[in-house]
């Protein structure tokens, strides 16, 4: 058996191997897939050749990985209940935490302006707390996704966007939970279902994608930098005064309110409110008694724009630096 | 379509940096942003903390072959890996797999030690690319090969590590590649499990499937691999059939350690037969005479000198050092020389071994770091005797018999069967 282990001559690759090019694969269909060449220096062949394919590629990535994103999904979430005091208590036990300090910020609130403290906003309070919860969970746990999982990170080849994504899924598991609580409280607090509470969805949708976008960025960084996780800890526990949860932003007056909708988390939040709560339909605009506007569909826009260009710039560059990981983490 | 299965490298490098990555900020982000902007230093320019982890390591593997990888510690048989599972990228060099590639690296990292065995199978199962129900429907066939059906339901942080192990190769060995990566996990689990993923691996060669096995273990990659690429500070020193890079493998470890040996010069050496005649193949049983002078550059209070007796693939059949015989040591000066003369009887197996001698200085406290360094001394060659097998000679007798009621059968004469060199 005097066979030699054939090594290629460059010129002659090309005719054993044949070399698959990105817009190739996407032509072949899913079993080229399989097919993986990387060439280092920047060329026809390499990975980086469109800011946009880093988005179909991850779509195609998580497609091909969507068991493991489920696994890795569910193991988050068994291990917030395995061993654990609380339980499912768990998933309300933060919102209603949001909700008690809520009330007592506009009890205190209530008491100096020398009105009287009105139940009803309790009803908005609940509604807000549940996808603040989820965005902070979300964060919290998404920064510590990379690194937390170093063996898998420096080990195994799988696409990495998984990690932090399957936190944020394992942390919706847990706002669902809440979500389904509030919607079994909500008739109680005097809410009843409106055609314009259907708004909540799509702004929902916008919260995902911009938790999402946000989560693949703190992971990323937080890999890079190990303190991002505690800088990340402090902006979310101030955060919640900073975005109109325990508030509206009309209360701060016409330019309080412009500034306060900036917060991209805001538009969401009061959206929700608002077209649950008072059954606004979010197209039009809401001026309140002072002259101050409250809402103008403009923001439903400024809402859908943070939330695609974060999800956008997030996988983007979670791609592009995703091999690096590796090395630095 | 053609079976265009496996890997070509081709001019594979690679670089690292010594030391912290990054030390700032101030380094760190533009050159984050180079790398995002697509100008990163990707190019084959080394910096200067830089060093060269891979210089154009080219290879090939096509389907239904075995390419063994061997190479001393910090060769870069990991990083090449790395490269190969597409974890990390190369700086320059083209790289190419075709078909599934898995690989069978680390094979417990996936497992959540809080998770019971059931768990974990699922999880990393979906961690090492199985996709859908795969997992599930293989689960029976994942538990039988692991043989921890009893411990199924149990949080794997109350496993012992061998359990861990081969639940987790079991996991792994359920995959199916067309391109399989193996590092060295086959060194898990007794010898009855590494004989299975042994079985094992050769049958996914069978299959068609691509291998490349990164080892420093020799045997197990003679084993399995008749290709091997012998690599050494990043370069490929050698690749072709196993047993020639057997030989070049160790040949590269001797000439390492003989690098060290400044202290200790080998004079002379010697293997001969009981009358002192030079000789270098010998019957199995026969007396060989061994003879060494080595000359001290620096002092040694208490040395001592040893032979060993090595397989090709460095396993050591035999050793002894003077001291460890009857506690003979002797005072060297600067400049002097020590002499040895070993008499030993070759009671071993057909095959050649290499004779290395040993220099001990028992002053050395531990006394299990005593060795100041070994020679590589030479060579002797025992022809094989196909009526026994084994790694010794033990001069059997062996008399067989058919037992019956009268006992005229019965074992107790003595029978001479082709054995019994010594004697004859």
């Amino acid at each position: 058996m005097a066979r030699n282990l054939p090594i290629p001559a460059p010129g002659v690759l090309s005719d054993e191997w044949t070399i698959v090019t990105p817009r190739q694969l996407a032509r072949a269909g899913p079993s080229a897939r399989d097919r993986k060449t990387y060439v280092a220096e920047t060329g026809p062949a390499g990975r980086r050749s469109h800011p946009l394919s880093a988005i179909a590629e991850l779509v195609g990535d998580l497609r091909e990985y969507r068991y493991l994103l489920y696994q890795l999904t569910l193991r988050d979430i068994k291990l917030r209940y395995k061993q654990a005091v609380m339980g499912f208590v768990w998933a309300i036990f933060m919102p209603l935490l949001i909700v008690g300090s809520g009330v007592l910020v506009r009890y205190a609130m209530a008491y100096l302006s020398g009105e009287q403290f009105d139940p009803a906003i309790i009803s908005g309070l609940a509604l807000k707390s549940i996808p603040w919860a989820f965005f902070v969970g979300s964060i919290q746990f998404a920064s510590g996704a990379l690194v937390g999982n170093i063996n898998l990170v420096t080990k195994i080849y799988f696409p990495r966007e998984v990690l932090p994504i399957s936190a944020t899924l394992a942390q919706a598991f847990d706002s669902a939970i809440g979500a389904l609580a509030l919607v079994v409280v909500l008739p109680f607090l005097g809410i009843g279902l409106s055609a314009a509470s259907l708004w909540a969805l799509p702004l929902t949708l916008c919260l995902a994608l911009f938790t999402v976008g946000t989560a693949l960025l703190v992971a990323c960084a937080n890999l890079f930098f190990r303190d991002v996780k505690y800088i990340v800890r402090v902006l979310l526990t101030f955060g919640i005064f900073f975005t109109p949860v325990f508030f509206e932003p009309a209360m701060f007056g016409s330019i309080g309110t412009q500034l306060m909708m900036l917060n991209p988390l805001a538009p969401i939040l009061e959206g929700i409110r608002l077209a649950v709560v008072e059954g606004h339909d979010l197209l039009r605009s809401l001026v309140d008694p002072r002259g101050v506007v409250v809402w103008s569909p403009w923001y439903l826009a400024y809402a859908g724009g943070w939330a695609l260009g974060i999800a956008a710039v997030g996988v983007a560059l979670f791609h592009r630096l995703e091999f690096l990981f590796a090395e630095y983490i | 379509m053609v079976n265009d299965v496996g890997i070509t490298a081709e001019g594979i490098w690679k670089k690292f940096q010594r030391g912290e990555i990054h030390d700032s900020l101030r380094d760190m982000i533009p050159a984050l942003l180079r790398q995002v902007g697509g100008r990163g230093p990707r190019s084959g320019e080394l910096g200067e903390r830089d060093f060269w982890a891979l210089r154009d390591v080219s290879f090939a593997v096509k389907a239904g072959e075995a390419l063994g990888i061997i190479g001393p510690n910090g060769a870069g048989k990991s990083t090449l890996l790395k490269l190969l599972s597409g974890i990390l990228r190369p700086n320059r060099g083209r790289l190419q797999i075709n078909g599934r590639l898995r690989a069978l690296i680390e094979v417990a990292a996936g497992f959540h030690p809080d998770l019971t065995g059931r768990e974990n199978v699922f999880l990393n199962g979906a961690i090492l690319g199985m996709r859908g129900n795969e997992v599930a429907q293989k689960l029976d066939l994942i538990v039988d090969f692991s043989g921890i059906e009893p411990f199924l339901d149990t949080p794997v942080k109350r496993y012992s590590s061998g359990m861990m192990a081969r639940l987790g190769f079991s996991v792994a060995a359920h995959m199916e590649p067309d391109v399989l990566l193996v590092d060295e996990i086959l060194s898990v689990g007794d010898l009855a499990f590494q004989k299975k993923c042994h079985d094992h691996m050769r049958s996914l060669t069978a299959q068609g499937v691509a291998v490349v096995f990164v080892s420093h273990n020799l045997a197990s990659v003679a084993q399995l691999c008749p290709y091997t690429m012998v690599l050494a500070e990043g370069r490929s020193q050698f690749l072709g059939d196993t047993v020639e890079a057997e030989r070049h493998y160790v040949s590269l470890v001797r000439a390492a350690r003989t690098q060290t040996q400044v202290s200790l010069v080998l004079e002379d050496f010697e293997i001969l037969d009981e009358e002192r005649r030079p000789k270098s193949v010998f019957r199995a049983g026969e007396v060989c005479r061994l003879r060494a002078t080595v000359r001290a550059n620096s002092s040694f209070s208490q040395f001592s000198l040893g032979v060993s007796l090595a397989v090709p693939s460095g396993d050591e059949v035999f050793h002894t050092t003077s001291y460890r015989l009857d506690g003979s040591t002797v005072d060297l000066e600067a400049g002097q020389t020590a002499m040895l003369e070993a008499r030993l009887i070759l009671n071993l197996a057909g095959g050649d071994y290499t004779v290395f001698l040993q220099c001990h200085d028992y002053a050395e406290v531990p006394r299990k770091r005593s060795e100041i360094c070994r020679f590589d001394a030479g060579r002797l060659q025992v022809p094989a005797i196909p009526e026994y097998g084994g790694v010794a000679f033990l001069d059997p007798v062996l008399d067989l018999a058919v037992r019956t009621d009268d006992g005229s059968g019965s074992p107790d004469r003595e029978l001479r069967g082709s054995g019994g060199m010594l004697q004859g």
